[in-house]
């Protein structure tokens, strides 16, 4: 590879300059917002920037196809989530930038971590949002953008907050470019985990003929590992007497899926850990429970708010969702 | 050219962590200016849960990069996090809500002192 720079900072910048036009084009604003012009503009800058990417790089080690396509729809996705009016279709579009990243999690070799951020984001935690966002809508159903409300179709200093944002990705991307190339060698998997696991040994040695029935490994754990780097496994015969194993074509067929490795890990190295998580999740939802409990008093602007909501269904003959007194809960 | 579960254990390119570290950044980033710019409670949460999103991408790379599963088994703890911060923050917007019967941010501005 040659050690010249990734991407040229001026070709960077410029895509970040792009990506932020586009940004700012589709905040929603008091007259009717550019989505498509935004979006088309921020995926041009997205694109320019994976093209300096792949010339500055000549062509090596770039990711695959599908990479590309999970960032696009995983990035509009999201640039979807911060621009629409209406929060439900946020949070839809929320999920799809979910399902994006659970694809890149995939093409990352983590399909354990894609599964759980699936079952995990987009069936419970999402939910729970639709759920308060229908709970605490204000009514009006018209339109896409005529029933939302004011506060929605109106964002708050959108040029400032998008400039200090993308000036933010610039220079974490110049950093990047730099530190990229400075990272340590990557140590590559020796596989002695499978030490870890008995039962499969056993039985691959078994299956290999290496083991009789009644024989058992000798050294596991920790133990195992070293004596399995150096290429030997240790098996103690029915008589007590151990001898060692060679590390041969029995041994390629182990090899620990993702789902175990990320067990092993999760339980050997991080064992309190995963303990105090949890103890976190339990005092959130304790406290979660609580806070929905407690009875609160409405604003005096609040109560003339829902009340002048009441008459004006009661003029259009609509039942009302619930008014003043429903509010607070039960107790 | 497309990675499959097979090749897993070749080596990552540093371009291609770079790939995927760029995209982190920008999705961190357009959380960042939806939670800046959004005057809505829930979609300011929501867009706490996309830099939390980026922070994971970023994770994952890493951690298929210098091969080992500390990273992957770090966004469990990272979902953790976020499934605490979605029960309280929204038992809490519900409260908000009650009290102002709106989710403007700004209808909280006595609220600065």
């Amino acid at each position: 590879m040659p050690e010249t720079a990734l991407i040229s900072p001026a070709l960077l910048y410029v895509a970040c300059a792009l990506g932020a036009l586009g940004v700012v084009l589709a905040m929603p604003r008091r007259q009717a917002a550019a989505y498509v012009i935004g979006a088309a503009v921020a995926a041009g800058g997205f694109a320019l920037a994976m093209v300096g990417l792949a010339k500055g790089a000549g062509g090596e080690g770039l990711p695959g196809p599908l990479f590309y396509v999970f960032a696009l729809v995983g990035l509009g996705g999201s640039l979807r989530v911060i621009t629409h009016p209406r929060p439900i279709y946020s949070a839809l579009y929320f999920i799809l930038t979910i399902i994006a990243s659970a694809g890149m999690y995939v093409l990352l070799a983590a399909e354990f971590m894609a599964f759980a951020l699936i079952i995990v984001y987009a069936g419970a935690i999402l939910i729970t949002y639709m759920f308060v966002i229908m709970l605490a809508s204000e009514g009006a159903t018209e339109s896409a953008t005529e029933g939302a409300t004011e506060y929605d179709r109106v964002s708050r200093e959108p040029v400032v907050a998008t400039l200090a944002g993308f000036v933010l990705l610039a220079a974490l991307s110049t950093m990047l470019v730099g530190g990229v190339r400075q990272l340590p060698a990557q140590n590559s998997a020796s596989g002695s985990e499978v030490m870890l696991m008995t039962g499969r040994t056993e039985s691959a040695l078994k299956a290999a003929g290496l083991m009789k029935e009644g024989e058992k490994l000798g050294a596991i754990g920790e133990q195992g590992k070293d004596l399995f780097e150096k290429g030997f496994v240790k098996v103690v015969g029915v008589d007590g007497v151990a001898r060692d194993v060679p590390r041969g074509a029995w041994a390629g067929a182990l090899r620990l899926t993702n789902t175990e490795s990320i067990g092993f890990n999760l339980m050997e190295a991080n064992p309190g850990a995963i303990e105090i998580a949890g103890v976190i999740l339990l005092m959130a939802m304790l406290g979660a429970v609580i806070l929905a409990r407690k009875k609160v008093e409405m604003d005096d602007t609040a109560k003339a708010l829902a009340s002048r909501r009441a008459a004006d269904d009661d003029e259009l003959g609509i039942d009302g969702p619930f008014v003043a007194p429903a509010v607070g809960g039960n107790q | 050219m497309i990675t499959t579960i097979a090749d897993a254990v070749a080596p990552l390119s540093g371009v291609t962590l770079f790939h995927y570290l760029f995209v982190a950044c920008a999705m961190f980033v357009l959380g960042l200016v939806g939670f800046l710019t959004r005057r809505n409670l829930i979609i300011m949460f929501l867009c706490t849960e996309l830099m939390f999103q980026a922070a994971g991408i970023a994770l994952i790379a890493f951690s298929r990069f210098h091969m080992n599963h500390t990273g992957e088994t770090f966004v469990i703890f990272v979902l953790t996090v976020a499934a605490a911060e979605a029960a309280l923050a929204l038992a809490l917007v519900v409260l908000l809500f009650r009290r102002k019967e709106t989710l403007d941010a700004s209808a909280w501005t006595s609220m600065k002192g």
